[in-house]
């Protein structure tokens, strides 16, 4: 038994659910057999890669869908070995450069170089290009950009990219240029709310609408997720009920208790506490941008009007620190820690306004 | 002539005609001699009954040492002292060497203690249940052999102690020849002793027989010691080595066995590589921990001996001042045989080298107490107390070292005084709640002497500062300053050099920030806190591996990592979905629940030892078999909340499952999966 998400994923441009429009275009795109290189973006859950794959399928056939993953390994310049994983079919290679970290790079030029330089043997019955799926490019440094800048023009005979991202800004404006770009937006709550009655239709169950509601809501629109947590709707109770709680994941939920220790009380034991748990966040997968994230999402919730902006922009000070440090926990508690200042601050004025 | 009487100036007089003089300046010759003197002071107080238990081989390597030692010594003096070759060729350091409890320059109650111990051990009633073993530890220079020389004096023992053989071929030096052409010379079993069987062999027969009785030894006592100062240098390599032969020891020997090692900051080696604390429990070994040789005492013996030779040489040689031998004093950080060398070496006269270092010392010395002019007292105190780490000095000054448990609380106690109101300009108005006394370390040298990269201690200060707070205002600038610390290292490029930067900012703004310590009179003491380890290395490989696990096990998916990570892992634990494989349930149990308690029990607070090296592996990407060993050990051990253990267990092991699953929700396939997960841990 598979996850709603894979079971039901549309495997064709003419059967996918939203942006029908969209899809038309891709497929008159590749109608002529060709494409140039694509950039494909979005925010998280809203279907570019359902999309990616039903134009490879509309391209080469049901043959993409047999995927293998291969575990490949690259030698640097510098003679350091570099492991990624890599899935593949015969016609088209995912890989994800990112996890190679500051090598990755090399895993761009290498990778396409024997993907661009192995010829298709029967080009009468296939393409005469294979397809290289870049996922999240707008992780990549600005090295491998560059380098990918310079493959993308050598290999363009044999091979064509699809790059994959969630925003454009952090790709370099000489690869946006060399591609073309086609944004994917997140599904509107009716086309969430459809997506899932559909889904529950084919399981054959009873989705109430005000539920799916609820869930898309709370999904904030990625569908992903919608699913995830109907999939979960579903093992908590079933017959649904309208006013269902629907279960959150363990860690929004952590953070949120996170977040409420920090408004309940500002001294350094709590912090310590905070810290604490921050460290069992991070041991959980969750990445330090999430967790700043998610916490300001509380933090500003919790507090007053006057303080929301300075909040904000501290949390924006923060969060680019994040970025540009090594390690996060420092930038992330100076941000817990200047939280509670400045509401421990707010408080005692609060209070003194009060009393006189 | 009584001059005669003293051993070594006959002999260099007559060596000096047939060595040639192998340094030319004064000061390499000086410095030569003193280590070598060093050696000598060693070797002299051996006992002599070392020579026949090992054969003609350590007896000639101390000979040689001895010559060695003597001839430079006489070629020191000859250069910078004609006049009268024999008062001053002896280092002050074996001439003064102490001979009674009185003067030892250790704090009585650590005398008493060894004592104690010997006595005890000595005696023959508990002389038969097995051989003890007393461990001495503590700085070099802090008079651990001196305790034990002088106690055997006053107990009236004997001591045996083993030196290192210097070279094995001294025994075969007639037979090489043959050996080249004998096969089964190779296999004689006496010729390839190693340095380890040799040590064993020491121990058995010191342990067996008593010394011959040389003539000229007129006291005849059988009560004896054993000293072991030199390890073979393959114990270092394999501490399991010696562990076996100390085993062998506690069960057959009869006599104590005293080992003495010094204290050292690199970390692997020393008393915590040789003898671990399961070895000394296991083995009842008791150990002494010196502290350095306290200012007071090293002052009085210093004085001593300057008054001493002053009085002897006639004017010859000078004798410092007091301010010069605060700075003597200071400069050695409580290593008293390099005081005494430094004291030798400042009071020669008739050079002008050393005239000319006396003098921009002088000044400099001369410069400190002008300054305290108005209130001495309590000037002299401070100033004592941060001396060593503020103060460098012209001659025979040591590089003081810090463990890294001092130099944290260097920072995190940021002990300061207060000024006269005249000595700085006030702060204007809008600024006087950032004003602070002045302070009494220098945090750059603080980190530079903890032998530690300055990101390493930030993170340790990171880890510990929290505790010596008590306004969060105070904590949010702490932190934005270790924020600040941190960003400056970002760029890769210029790292090397923003380094030192990030952790002065770092340790700067941790003691500017904290306000509670902002005066020298309301320092209210925060009493002892616990120091511990960082977590974020441990945190933030965990996270990596964590990260790579998913990806690895969940590759199927095709999911970017996080979406992976926040959307389909914690998802996949709420739904009871039949998964493939045990490794993905494994690590859905581990990772994809969050245990929603109030306090997070997975960390471990690793306390930090007063003398831990605190190196921490940042990424060890090999793993070896005995840390997997170890691993198994810690996944049997049923309580996440582990007491703090001073084992190594920074890292998590490449394994993800091995931590503890948590299982909070009650599933229906939970008992399966426990089965599963333990075939999956066997592999």
């Amino acid at each position: 038994m598979s996850l709603w998400v894979d079971k039901y994923r549309p495997a064709s441009l003419a059967k996918l659910d939203y942006h029908k429009e969209q899809a038309n275009k891709l497929k008159n795109l590749v109608q002529c057999g060709d494409f140039p290189h694509l950039l494909i973006y979005g925010p998280s859950g809203a279907g570019k890669k359902t999309r990616i794959m039903c134009l490879l399928r509309e391209l080469y056939g049901a043959g993409v869908e047999k995927l293998r993953i291969e575990h490949q390994s690259i030698t640097a310049p510098s003679k350091k070995k570099i492991e990624i994983n890599t899935i593949a079919s015969n016609y088209h290679l995912e890989v994800n450069p990112s996890d190679a970290g500051n090598s990755d790079r090399v895993v761009i030029q290498e990778l396409i170089k024997t993907v661009a330089q192995s010829q298709q043997i029967q080009s009468s019955t296939q393409r005469e290009f294979k397809v290289v799926l870049l996922t999240e490019v707008d992780r990549l440094t600005k090295d491998a950009q560059h380098a990918l800048r310079r493959t993308m023009e050598k290999y363009m005979f044999t091979c064509r990219l699809i790059l994959c991202c969630n925003s454009t800004s952090k790709v370099i404006a000489p690869i946006r240029s060399r591609c073309l770009a086609v944004r994917v937006p997140l599904p509107s709550v009716e086309e969430v709310c459809s997506v899932l009655a559909s889904v529950c239709k084919k399981e054959g169950l009873q989705l109430p609408a005000e539920l799916a509601r609820q869930i898309a809501e709370k999904s904030g629109r990625n569908l992903r997720k919608a699913l995830l947590m109907c999939e979960a709707c579903r093992v908590q109770q079933y017959p649904f009920a309208a006013d269902q709680e629907i279960p959150e994941t363990d860690w929004e939920a952590y953070l949120r208790e996170t977040a409420n220790a920090i408004v309940g009380q500002q001294s350094p034991q709590r912090l310590l506490e905070v810290r604490a748990r921050l460290y069992e966040l991070l041991t959980h997968c969750i990445p330090p941008e999430v967790i700043m994230k998610g916490l300001v999402t509380e933090l500003l919730s919790n507090c007053d009007g006057h303080l929301k902006g300075e909040v904000v922009q501290m949390a924006a000070y923060y969060e680019h620190r994040l970025q540009l440090g090594n390690k996060a926990i420092y930038h992330l508690e100076a941000f817990v820690a200047k939280f509670m200042a400045i509401y421990k601050k707010f408080m005692e004025d609060g209070f003194d306004n009060f009393m006189f | 002539m009584s001059k005669l009487s003293l051993g070594g100036t006959a002999s260099s007089g007559k060596l000096k005609s047939w060595v040639q003089p192998s340094f030319g300046g004064l000061i390499e010759s000086s410095g030569q001699s003193n280590c070598s003197s060093k050696k000598g002071q060693r070797k002299t107080g051996e006992g002599k009954g070392k020579g026949q238990l090992l054969g003609s081989d350590s007896g000639s390597s101390k000979r040689s040492n001895k010559r060695r030692a003597d001839c430079e010594a006489s070629d020191f003096q000859s250069l910078c002292q004609e006049v009268s070759p024999t008062d001053q060729d002896e280092p002050w350091v074996d001439k003064h060497r102490p001979s009674s409890q009185a003067e030892l320059a250790v704090h009585k109650k650590k005398i008493e203690e060894v004592e104690n111990w010997i006595t005890f051990h000595l005696d023959s009633k508990t002389m038969n249940k097995g051989g003890t073993i007393l461990l001495l530890t503590g700085p070099s220079g802090c008079g651990k052999t001196a305790t034990v020389q002088v106690l055997a004096k006053e107990l009236n023992y004997q001591i045996q102690e083993w030196t290192n053989p210097s070279t094995l071929s001294e025994f075969r030096c007639d037979d090489s020849f043959r050996d080249a052409f004998d096969p089964h010379s190779r296999f004689n079993g006496f010729q390839g002793t190693s340095q380890t069987g040799a040590f064993q062999e020491f121990l058995l027969r010191a342990n067996k027989y008593n010394r011959l009785q040389m003539t000229g030894d007129s006291k005849g006592t059988d009560r004896k010691v054993i000293l072991v100062e030199d390890f073979p240098n393959q114990f270092y390599r394999n501490p399991g080595c010696l562990h076996d032969i100390l085993r062998r020891f506690v069960k057959t020997g009869r006599c104590p066995l005293v080992f003495i090692v010094s204290d050292s900051l690199s970390g692997d080696r020393g008393s915590r590589l040789l003898f671990p604390r399961e070895v000394q429990e296991e083995l009842n070994i008791s150990n002494i921990s010196f502290n350095p040789v306290a200012p007071t005492s090293l002052m009085k013996v210093l004085s001593r001996i300057a008054t001493s030779e002053a009085g002897k040489s006639g004017g010859r040689n000078l004798v410092p001042d007091k301010a010069a031998l605060d700075l003597l004093c200071s400069g050695s950080s409580g290593d008293i045989r390099s005081a005494i060398n430094s004291l030798q070496f400042s009071s020669l006269t008739d050079h002008s080298l050393e005239k000319s270092l006396w003098a921009a010392k002088k000044g400099k010395s001369a410069a400190a107490p002008k300054k305290a002019g108005p209130k001495p007292k309590a000037k002299s105190r401070s100033s004592k107390s941060a001396d060593p780490l503020e103060e460098s000095q012209a001659i025979g000054g040591k590089d003081a070292s810090l463990f890294l448990f001092r130099a944290l609380g260097r920072i995190l106690y940021c002990k300061r005084e207060s000024f006269e109101p005249s000595e700085a300009p006030e702060l204007p108005e809008h600024l006087s709640e950032h004003k602070r006394d002045k302070l009494l370390v220098d945090p750059e040298l603080v980190v530079e002497r903890s032998h530690m990269s300055g990101e390493f201690f930030s993170l340790y200060l990171q880890q510990n500062y929290m505790d010596f707070f008590s306004d969060v205002d105070d904590v949010a600038r702490a932190s934005e300053y270790l924020s600040d610390a941190d960003f400056l290292t970002a760029e890769w490029s210029s790292r090397s050099t923003m380094l030192e930067y990030g952790s002065s900012v770092a340790t700067r703004g941790l003691i500017h920030a904290n306000s509670a310590r902002a005066k020298a009179d309301c320092q209210t003491s925060v009493g002892f806190r616990p120091l511990h380890k960082p977590h974020w290395l441990l945190v933030n490989k965990k996270y990596r591996e964590n990260c790579q696990a998913a990806q690895s096990l969940f590759i199927s998916f095709c999911l970017p990592p996080v979406g992976l990570q926040t959307e389909l892992v914690p998802y996949l634990a709420k739904l009871n979905n039949p998964m493939r494989n045990p490794a993905q349930i494994a690590f859905l149990q581990d990772v994809g629940h969050l245990p929603l308690r109030k306090f997070p029990g997975r960390l471990k607070l690793e306390a930090l030892g007063d003398k831990d090296p605190g190196l921490l592996d940042e990424d060890t990407d090999g793993e070896d078999p005995a840390r997997d060993h170890l691993h198994a050990k810690e996944t049997t051990d049923p309580g996440p909340e582990a007491e703090p253990t001073p084992s190594c267990s920074q890292d998590a092991g490449a394994d993800l499952p091995m931590s503890q699953p948590q299982p909070i929700t009650s599933e229906a396939l939970l008992d399966d999966e426990d089965l599963l997960i333990e075939e999956y841990e066997s592999d």
